[in-house]
């Protein structure tokens, strides 16, 4: 597992477009014009990323919190 | 003239209120006002880029939680707060001495000497009780004169703890916390989450100017005093051309390089209330635009005044904000949104904008968490440069720890004064009698020096 955003349950998924197991790996993710690279499941054919609750709910909240203006 | 919109204010020689103007001309927005009696005032309010038609962000109003005051003769005549209010408290302020181990030739409280009796225990405690009814998970200042003469300040500080409030703050000139570290330990162990220190330059002849002395060393030993106790410092300079604002690009240098103990520096163009040393002309006011282009120009463009937004609490034409990542080279990084610009953005929600005020003051003002000990996280580029992309884990590491916030709020004097920005006003001073007044309302004072409603 390259870094904790990944479980190993994440990995069970398959794309329901591609019908492609999903990869970990470098993703760009974009909010309020700052980019950030992480790890992430992905579908290697479509490029279609999994956001599980347990990221969208720590560290993306973490990231929105820290960017939203006041 | 490009356009003008009406609002209203107050005449400066008689308080009377009266019809006012926002006029927008190729050289500036003045505010124009005539009274019957004692006629036509206009006053600077603002002055080239960003433009005044771009600086935005309408609100939703929403109605004070607890009215303190029934609408009788009009704003601003009801403080209380009133029906008519259209924000409610973000910052609610406690004077809880009207003393002062300064006596400086600028200061909007008219502070003066260590006579006088401050207001006892039970009094702040019955002001605390006020404060959870009208403003119920607000962040308080404790404010004076100056706090730090009284002894029992920790005592103080305690007190708001228990009585719910997360996020207690002093406004102080910081010589006692330079100097008495078992008092500002007693504040850290008692609660105290940050200091707003007034820190109006780099320079002794600055201090000299405007407090009356040098203080240039008590104020970085201030800073080192409460870095080393762990709490929150908010570097407040009160501006005045011609006196400090070539030291802006200074001021946020020694900002960058005290960050993370420094988390905030937090501008305040000077007033005309409470004591001054003559009425302001225009070249005696320093607008938000000009500001912004000052802090530009004189960091050499690391801090930009694209990067500034308006606020989500009070009137946009009240404050300035953004937030920097400091890197290790210190180097900063604007981080969020893009600045004003849109020509009309969608109004917010008043209260929503309060409620993320608070929580944003409370987090970015207060010390920051522990660094954390694990290992460097896998960063492409998060440290290294001031643009482009960074790995997410290594952003987050570095900013729980080492955002700087940079803002400034301008308020309004008794010449410049629009109602319709004092009815958005979140930041309230509590007077003797529990009543929750705007907090330029609070300190305005006539060209005579009448008050308003400062005892």
């Amino acid at each position: 597992m390259k870094n904790d955003n990944v479980r190993p349950d994440d990995l069970k998924w398959r794309c329901c477009q591609c019908q492609s197991d999903l990869v970990v790996g470098q993703v760009a993710v974009t909010y309020m014009n700052n980019r950030f690279t992480t790890d992430l499941p992905h579908c290697p054919v479509c490029k279609t990323v999994m956001i599980t609750e347990a990221v969208a709910m720590g560290k993306m909240a973490e990231v929105e919190q820290i960017l939203e203006d006041k | 003239m490009i356009d003008a919109r009406d609002t209203e204010s107050l005449c400066p020689v008689c308080l009377a209120r009266i019809p006012a103007r926002r006029v927008v001309r190729e050289s500036g927005v003045t505010l124009e006002k005539t009274c019957p009696e004692h006629g036509v005032f206009s006053a600077l309010i603002w002055e080239g880029v960003p433009e005044f038609s771009t600086w935005q962000r309408p609100k939703i109003p929403t109605s004070p939680p607890h009215i303190g005051h029934p609408v009788a003769r009009g704003c601003p005549f009801d403080c209380g707060l009133c029906p008519d209010h259209r924000q409610r408290s973000c910052t609610i302020i406690l004077e809880i001495t009207h003393r002062c181990n300064l006596d400086c030739p600028v200061c909007y409280a008219d502070a003066r000497g260590m006579d006088g009796d401050d207001p006892p225990l039970s009094t702040i405690e019955n002001w605390y009780a006020a404060a959870r009814r009208a403003g119920a998970g607000s962040n308080i200042q404790l404010s004076g004169g100056e706090p730090t003469v009284r002894d029992d300040l920790p005592r103080i500080v305690a007190m708001g703890r228990q009585a719910g409030f997360g996020f207690i703050q002093i406004n102080t000139n910081g010589l006692r916390l330079a100097r008495d570290s078992r008092y500002i330990r007693e504040l850290k162990a008692a609660g105290l989450s940050s200091v707003f220190l007034q820190f109006d330059g780099t320079d002794d002849v600055i201090y000299n100017k405007l407090r009356g002395r040098d203080l240039l060393a008590d104020k970085l030993a201030a800073i080192d005093a409460c870095a080393k106790n762990h709490i929150g410092i908010v570097m407040v300079p009160t501006l005045v051309p011609g006196v400090n604002d070539h030291d802006i690009g200074n001021i946020l240098r020694l900002a960058v390089d005290r960050s993370p103990s420094v988390r905030s520096v937090h501008f305040q163009p000077v007033s005309y209330f409470g004591r001054f040393p003559h009425p302001p002309a225009d070249r005696d006011r320093l607008t938000l635009p000009q500001l912004m282009r000052c802090i530009e120009t004189q960091s050499a463009g690391r801090f930009k005044a694209s990067d500034f937004t308006p606020p989500g609490c009070e009137n946009a034409l009240c404050s300035f904000s953004a937030s920097f990542l400091v890197m290790r080279d210190k180097n900063v990084r604007k981080v969020g949104g893009t600045g004003a610009g849109s020509c009309c953005p969608a109004p917010v929600n008043a209260e929503i904008g309060a409620a993320t005020a608070i929580a944003s003051v409370a987090r970015q003002w207060a010390a920051p968490p522990p660094e954390s000990t694990g290992p460097e996280p896998a960063c492409n580029s998060c440290d290294c440069t001031t643009h482009g992309s960074m790995s997410l884990d290594g952003f987050l590491q570095r900013a729980r720890t080492h955002l700087l916030s940079v803002s400034a709020m301008a308020f309004q004097d008794v010449w410049n004064l629009d109602l319709e920005r004092a009815r958005d006003c979140c930041i309230h001073v509590m007077a003797p009698d529990t009543r929750l007044v705007p907090f330029c309302l609070y300190n305005l004072t006539s060209s005579s020096g009448e008050r308003l409603y400062r005892p």
